[in-house]
């Protein structure tokens, strides 16, 4: 199994805010030695790996990360609590998957 | 029942132009375990268009603690005129306790609103979701155009699946803009929420929503204090023609 983290630098050249904040989790929870690439979606470059990958596999969140295995399509995953329950087998608390899933995804019209 | 094989892709794009009314009936017709998320806006209509086909449907509102009266006598309002039941699903008493606790009534506008968002409307609307396989939501493309230019009509739910289980939502009015909404509403003499005749665009917490003028956003009228930060997780595209 293959993980590849995905982080974003901003149009404004600054970084994504969401992405340190899961950078460190994954530190602090004991998972970033199972990230094997860390590759950077700047959205001033279009080319950037980052970019591509988000264009390829249809993502239009930062961060995300791709798990690959050689048996089976690509996994990807926007949120991080999922990631860490589904591959990583670690556990989040309720709250922060509360968290990770608003920050995730649009849900101002519930 | 499709609850297995559904091709929400497909689905997606062969319903793309058809009425809310269809998409409804594609809903209710694909999923046994499915229900509408009521906020006690202006996606009552949803409610009118779903018990027109299934006057049994399931519908629930998520109840933060902290909606205007007017929301609350509206969810009644909705309840008996259409005479159904309405899952009115509170928060845990003890995560919003200690939230309060330790930062008081109003956190939100130093520390943001998705603490308490998380807390007030994440963890009870994840805990209901568990037990459905679709939900019904009344997103609309309109409602903040730089997130929701793709909001399909029909997607599966990336937040809500898990390992075991692919999880669907439905966005039937994904396509229509606030002003066909409103045209439903008085066409159809639909019920609606108090607040709008008093500038409320979206509505939302009592704390979190404030009316908007005619040329605003409706989306300016919710965590103004934060605009800037909104859309942060979003990847966006340069336009490198320049």
């Amino acid at each position: 199994m293959k993980i590849t983290f995905v982080k974003k630098i901003k149009v404004d050249g600054s970084p994504c805010r969401k992405c340190a904040e899961v950078q460190s989790r994954l530190e602090k929870d004991g998972h970033i030695d199972k990230i094997d690439r860390t590759v950077i979606a700047d959205e001033r470059d279009n080319n950037s790996e980052g970019m591509q990958l988000a264009k390829q596999y249809e993502v239009d969140r930062a961060p995300f990360f791709i798990v690959e295995n050689d048996d089976s399509d690509p996994l990807i995953y926007t949120v991080y609590f999922k990631l860490v329950n589904e591959i990583l087998s670690g556990k989040t608390n309720e709250e922060d998957a509360a968290r990770d899933i608003l920050d995730s995804n649009d849900l101002d019209f519930i | 029942m499709i609850t297995e094989n559904f091709n929400s892709k497909q689905l997606a794009q062969d319903y793309d132009e058809q009425s809310p009314a269809a998409i409804i009936k594609l809903a209710l017709g694909s999923f046994d375990k499915i229900a509408i998320s009521f906020s006690g806006a202006e996606d009552v209509v949803l409610v009118d268009i779903a018990t027109k086909i299934n006057p049994g449907v399931k519908v629930f509102s998520l109840d933060t603690g902290r909606l205007h009266a007017e929301t609350y006598r509206f969810i009644e309002q909705v309840r008996a005129h259409y005479n159904i039941e309405i899952d009115v699903l509170s928060p845990d008493t003890k995560a919003v306790q200690d939230l309060v606790r330790s930062k008081g009534l109003y956190s939100f506008y130093k520390d943001g609103h998705k603490e308490c968002c998380s807390i007030r409307k994440v963890i009870p609307l994840r805990r209901h979701l568990a037990g459905l396989d679709a939900w019904i939501t009344g997103q609309r493309k309109d409602q903040s155009p730089d997130t929701r230019n793709a909001v399909p009509v029909v997607e599966k739910d990336p937040a809500f699946s898990s390992a075991e289980k692919n999880f669907y939502k439905f966005n039937p009015l994904a396509n229509w803009t606030s002003a066909q909404v409103w045209e439903y509403i008085r066409s159809n003499d639909v019920p609606f929420n108090a607040l709008h005749e008093q500038g409320f665009s979206s509505i939302g917490c009592e704390p979190c929503t404030r009316p908007v003028l005619p040329n605003q956003h409706e989306r300016e009228g919710r965590w103004w204090w934060e605009e800037s930060t909104q859309k942060e997780c979003g990847l966006h595209v340069a336009d490198q023609k320049k």
